[in-house]
């Protein structure tokens, strides 16, 4: 099966986005950017800093307001003004760098609070869904613990769960293992293979080449404000066609 | 003895210091409901504020949330308070306590608004971000996440202002008011000897300071040592 037969969970058309900078000017950062995702889809973003990686990440769900361009969402443009961007997010998870879990509520709480207030769950319900997703990650034992009594590792598991437990139909990450310490990066690593492998449709960002190569089923390059290059991972690593990407792994490997 | 016939003549006889303990009951009262008063509309005036500032919605609510507190930090209490007596409420009958309530009630709201603001604002992005991405709406994330988050940061500060705001509540006499500054005056103005009363109204105030510092110590220490 081609991706192009199955229909796009996320359609993304001309996406522009400009920032204002210090002295007022418009600084564009993401450049007329058209690439669909599909359900599925394991797509990995890399590329140099300041390329704007993080930001058309963050247009995904609008916790950045795109300047242009469109972003069909289970075919909602999301982009549109009058749509409850809200109740699209919920389908929409998404992990961060530095973890952002709520350091009042107990791990338990991190994960339920979402389906108990949004999606009219008991507290039963939830907490039965949490628990599974706490088994899954690995830490059942922590289920009231707070944030600051856990590691960086754990606490980017926790994260993932979080998300997870609004039953998403994509989870997006930025960087989840960049704020890590090494010897953490594994556990972190190994439940995003798990959730690939779980057929959970999934766009990263990360510098981590061997992970992107080892498990996504696409890659995209971005530098310049724009995708330069997508490929599968084989031909991604070994047939660069592009300049700046080929440049972009001579300097990674 | 000249001590025991001075406290005689300025508390016991004709149960003078009735001026002091219902002074002190007026006291104590204007400051719990100013505290109140202040918290709830503080919270609106921040809310507004921090709105505002993150997304650039109501401006015109905000310009004026701003020119108000803005009037009431830069204006003395006691002038606030006679206006409030003598101009707003010049043709209407109102207890003066109610009053007092009001006057202090806006006065207090102005500061804890700064104090609750400054809560929020020092609460993580992320933290907004995280809460938006699971799909709260931003009153929503407001409520659940930052507020209790910002609350906790600021209680020392709110406790502080309750200890500046009893102290305030002296100038209640400016009105006629019968607060426990007014009180002491009173009996000074009786026996026509100032020491005692003064210096009694005095400890009474610094008493209750103490009580009330010490709760916010202790409340620091809880949050300082509580995981979360
Ligand atoms: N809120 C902002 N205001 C102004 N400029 C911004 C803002 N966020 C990002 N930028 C700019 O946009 C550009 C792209 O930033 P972005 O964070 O998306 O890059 P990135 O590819 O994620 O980089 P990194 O690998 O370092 O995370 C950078 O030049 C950055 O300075
Ligand atoms: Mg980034």
């Amino acid at each position: 099966m081609t991706t192009e037969q199955r229909k796009p969970l996320i359609e993304v058309k001309h996406l522009c986005k400009s920032f204002k900078d210090a002295q007022g000017n418009m600084e564009e950062v993401l450049e007329d950017i058209s690439v669909d995702f599909y359900e599925g889809d394991v797509a990995f973003i890399v590329g140099p800093s300041g390329a704007g990686k993080s930001t058309f990440l963050r247009c995904l769900n609008r916790l950045e307001d795109a300047t242009g361009g469109q972003i069909f969402f289970e075919g909602v443009n999301i982009l549109d003004n009058k749509v409850d961007i809200d109740r699209h997010r919920q389908k929409m998870g998404m992990v961060f760098q530095q973890f952002n879990l709520f350091p009042h509520l107990c791990v338990m709480d991190n994960l339920t609070i979402g389906p108990v207030k949004l999606q009219g769950l008991t507290k039963d319900q939830a907490e039965e869904r949490a628990m599974k997703l706490l088994e899954r990650v690995k830490l059942a034992d922590r289920a009231r613990s707070y944030p600051n009594q856990l590691s960086g590792g754990q606490k980017q598991r926790i994260a993932i769960a979080r998300s997870l437990c609004m039953e998403p139909d994509v989870m997006l990450f930025d960087e989840p293992t960049s704020a890590l310490d090494p010897e953490m990066v594994g556990e972190v690593l190994e439940v995003m293979r798990e959730l690939a492998n779980d057929k959970m449709t999934m766009i990263v960002v990360t510098h981590e080449m061997a992970f992107a190569r080892e498990v996504a089923n696409r890659i995209l390059f971005m530098a310049d404000r724009q995708i330069l290059e997508e490929n599968d991972p084989v031909n991604f690593f070994e047939n660069p066609k592009n300049e700046r990407l080929k440049a972009f792994l001579d300097k990674m490997i | 003895m000249r001590i025991r016939e001075d406290f005689y003549l300025n508390f016991i006889k004709d149960d003078r210091y009735m001026y002091l303990l219902s002074g002190l009951v007026n006291t104590l009262l204007i400051t719990i409901v100013a505290v109140v008063v202040g918290i709830l509309l503080g919270f609106l005036l921040a809310y507004v504020r921090t709105t505002h500032d993150k997304t650039g919605k109501w401006k015109i609510a905000n310009a004026f949330c701003q020119l108000y507190i803005t009037v009431i930090r830069g204006t003395p209490m006691v002038l606030q308070l006679l206006i409030v007596y003598f101009v707003i409420f010049a043709s209407v009958n109102v207890p003066k306590i109610i009053v007092a309530f009001i006057a202090f009630g806006l006065n207090s709201a102005a500061y804890v608004a700064e104090i609750i603001r400054a809560g929020i604002m020092s609460i993580d992005k992320g933290q907004s971000e995280a809460g938006a991405s699971l799909g709260f709406s931003y009153t929503q994330t407001m409520l659940y996440f930052i507020l209790p988050q910002a609350i906790k940061n600021v209680l020392p500060a709110l406790g502080n202002e309750m200890i500046v705001l009893l102290k305030e509540t002296s100038v209640a006499g400016y009105i006629a008011m019968n607060d426990l500054t007014r009180g002491a005056d009173i009996i000074r103005s009786q026996t026509y000897s100032a020491f005692m009363p003064l210096l009694m109204a005095a400890a009474i105030y610094l008493f209750f300071v103490m009580i009330f510092d010490s709760l916010v110590k202790k409340l620091e220490r809880n949050l300082k040592n509580s995981d979360h």
